[in-house]
């Protein structure tokens, strides 16, 4: 592997972030050849994770743009700020500026609200990381939009002029697959899938992120969370909920997993009331397949 | 592959595409970009950056992973021997035989009150309401093109979470207040507003008229034809064996017209239903009409004599694309009715809305889930 790859590995990893070998190429690629990264998977699998951990690794701001549908330009990039430009004109009610010169002055930068894409763009000290976040909850004409600021990072104000960004933005998007992208937004960007951790990378992230937890809990807790992912549930649970579930066993002191405690807690990743009622069924041989060593 | 350079790249890329995996130039350029900053020894990493780059979606990742082995051991790649799923798109345009004679006799099957068959879901009140489609009488038909009319207006009204500058509207547009302003010196005496924009939700139709939908077709396409006249956006297609698109067909005309243009363009009347192929037809020619706004229905009684698996892989795409998909099934007002046949088990999974459509009532019951 190469020395940068690694090195983004470690870097992560100091942030407590558990990356494989294809997350630290792709984002090593990303900032590498300034392009977007596009990060797919299921839900919780920490794909808005990784914008989080890749910040603080580089010591950088980061600028998240969450996705909604209706989501236009005026919420994502700029906005003129109305009331100042309203008092600034009745303050200047008695001068003898032209309208012209009156014009130019609230529709200068001063004037100017800016919202995460322009904020990304004009950061000066050094590049952000601008998250993305479910970009597939945004609708196509966003998408469209947004395509334009990825391409040259560069943004037109009519009152101002274009803006060109600073520092290129290290630029991660996610998506969650509830509908699907345009073609052109997907060949923009590098291209990269989390799926559900494997028992061992996900063992290794219970015991990173809740230090605290006994070793035969966090591998009970994640043997556990695997067999419930092989079930045929309407949600299945992600990352997030077996760190919640854990952190929730630490709280209540837990030392081992049985059919009671597990039973008490199920709310911790299953949230939804079907889903509760298949576990419960299965939740004898579930026991008996992951406890039987504890 | 070990001394991967840009042309041995570009071959790779041929090879993606020979085997369907659409690469763009683009996407090759930034691959040769990528080879100067990857160690390009190292086939994991190679195998890691490349995928990254050339692939859009995780539904490529096997194939892709299958032809970069090849690729990569220098062997050359056989195409027979990718995995069942991997293989190049086949067209499932096949011309199927006997349709112009049953193009000649459909029309006959159009007189009024054909085959009174007792559908035991119907009431056997005189009502248009409730009366089964089968037994409905001309004048009566028109009351099915109303309604249409009716559902998409109202569809076309609503507002969505866009606005857009307008005359009226329910909130004040500062940003060009302000600008309308400065002509009378700062003050604020002409207001400019904005409005919400109609939401656009567009309406795709796509109709069995295989030979057991027969009592029903003709009905139902009297509702398509509704549906295409009013001014919001719709495409209609009618299937049998293969898919026919007839928006252009319906459009401006009267039904009377509407229907002799079709009988005289469409070569797809038969007595076999091939859902799974016509539906593949719509995905390769029309997904791209499709998106999150769009609501398509099917009519169809989902009787198929084509391969259930084709149907599912179909509907699958479409259900990831399309904002709603509703199947309405005419037989489904019989009360006895089960969708036990293969086609309609394996569709069902990917409906959202699984509705009948044999009598006015029903058709009325489906004007809320055409909101999205």
């Amino acid at each position: 592997m190469r020395e940068e790859v690694k090195q983004i590995q470690r870097l992560l990893e100091e942030q407590v972030y558990i990356a494989d070998a294809a997350i630290a190429t792709a984002l090593y690629l990303s900032m590498t050849l300034g392009k977007p990264l596009l990060i797919e998977g299921p839900a919780g699998v920490g794909k808005t994770e990784i914008a989080k951990a890749l910040a603080s690794a580089l010591d950088t701001r980061l600028i998240r743009l969450q996705c909604y549908e209706g989501l236009d330009a005026t919420t994502a990039l700029y906005e003129w700020n109305y009331p100042k430009q309203l008092l600034h004109l009745k303050l200047e009610e008695s001068s003898s500026a032209s309208e012209t010169e009156k014009e130019a002055m609230i529709f200068s930068e001063a004037f100017l609200l800016k919202r995460p894409l322009l904020q990304a763009i004009t950061e000066h000290d050094r590049a952000p990381v601008l998250l993305i976040d479910e970009i597939d909850r945004s609708d196509e004409e966003f998408e469209a939009f947004l395509l334009e600021v990825l391409s040259d990072y560069q943004v037109t104000i009519p009152e101002i002029g274009s803006i060109k960004a600073t520092h290129r933005p290290h630029v991660v998007l996610t998506s969650n697959r509830s509908r699907d992208l345009s073609d052109a937004l997907r060949r923009r960007c590098l291209y990269h899938w989390i799926d559900y951790p494997t028992m061992e990378k996900e063992l290794e992230i219970v015991r990173a992120k809740v230090p605290a937890i006994a070793a035969d809990l966090a591998a009970s807790v994640t043997q556990v969370m695997q067999a419930t992912r092989t079930m045929s549930l309407s949600k299945i649970p992600g990352v997030a909920e077996t760190l919640d579930w854990a952190n929730a066993l630490v709280a209540l002191q837990a030392t081992g997993l049985n059919e009671e405690v597990v039973a008490e807690t199920l709310g911790c990743f299953l949230k939804d009331e079907s889903d509760v009622a298949a576990f419960k069924a299965e939740l004898p041989r579930i026991c008996t397949d992951s406890f039987t060593d504890v | 592959m070990s001394d991967l350079g840009v042309e041995r790249l570009v071959v790779f890329c041929r090879e993606l595409r020979s085997h369907g995996l659409s690469v763009t130039p683009a996407e090759v350029v930034t691959a040769a970009t990528a080879l100067p900053v990857i160690d390009t020894t190292d086939r994991d990493e190679v195998f890691l950056s490349l995928r990254s780059i050339l692939t859009t979606s995780v539904d490529d990742f096997q194939f892709f992973a299958e032809v970069f082995k090849r690729f990569w051991n220098r062997s050359p790649v056989a195409r027979e021997t990718l995995a069942p799923g991997a293989s190049p798109k086949k067209s499932p345009y096949q011309s199927s035989k006997g349709l112009a004679f049953f193009l000649e006799h459909w029309g006959s099957s159009f007189s009024a009150g054909a085959q009174p068959v007792k559908v035991p879901g119907a009431s056997d009140t005189e009502s248009a309401t409730a009366k089964d489609f089968s037994q409905f009488t001309n004048e009566e038909l028109d009351e099915v093109s109303r309604l249409a009319r009716r559902m998409v207006r109202r569809l076309a009204r609503r507002p969505s979470r866009r606005w857009r500058t307008g005359k009226r509207g329910s909130r004040v547009n500062l940003r060009r207040s302000l600008r309308l302003s400065l002509k009378t010196g700062g003050e604020l005496i002409e207001l400019a507003y904005k409005e919400r924009r109609p939401k656009r939700t567009k309406l795709i139709v796509i109709c069995d008229v295989s030979g057991s939908m027969d009592m029903y077709s003709r009905l139902l396409l009297q509702f398509v034809y509704g549906l295409q006249n009013s001014f919001a956006k719709v495409e209609s297609f009618v299937f049998a064996t293969s898919l026919a698109r007839i928006t252009g067909d319906l459009r401006n005309k009267s039904y009377k017209r509407a229907l002799d243009r079709l009988s005289a363009n469409v070569p797809g009347w038969s007595g076999g239903t091939r859902i799974g192929a016509s539906l593949t037809m719509f995905t390769e020619q029309w997904l791209r009409r499709v998106d999150k706004r769009t609501v398509i229905i099917i009519l169809s009684d989902g009787w198929d004599t084509g391969e259930p698996e084709q149907l599912a892989a179909s509907l699958a795409l479409l259900k990831n694309r399309a904002g709603r998909l509703i199947w309405l099934n005419p037989l489904l007002g019989n009360g006895d009715y089960a969708p036990v046949t293969r086609g309609m088990q394996a569709a069902l999974p990917y409906i959202n809305v699984f509705a009948p459509a044999h009598d006015l009532a029903s058709l009325r019951a489906l004007e809320p889930h055409l909101m999205i």
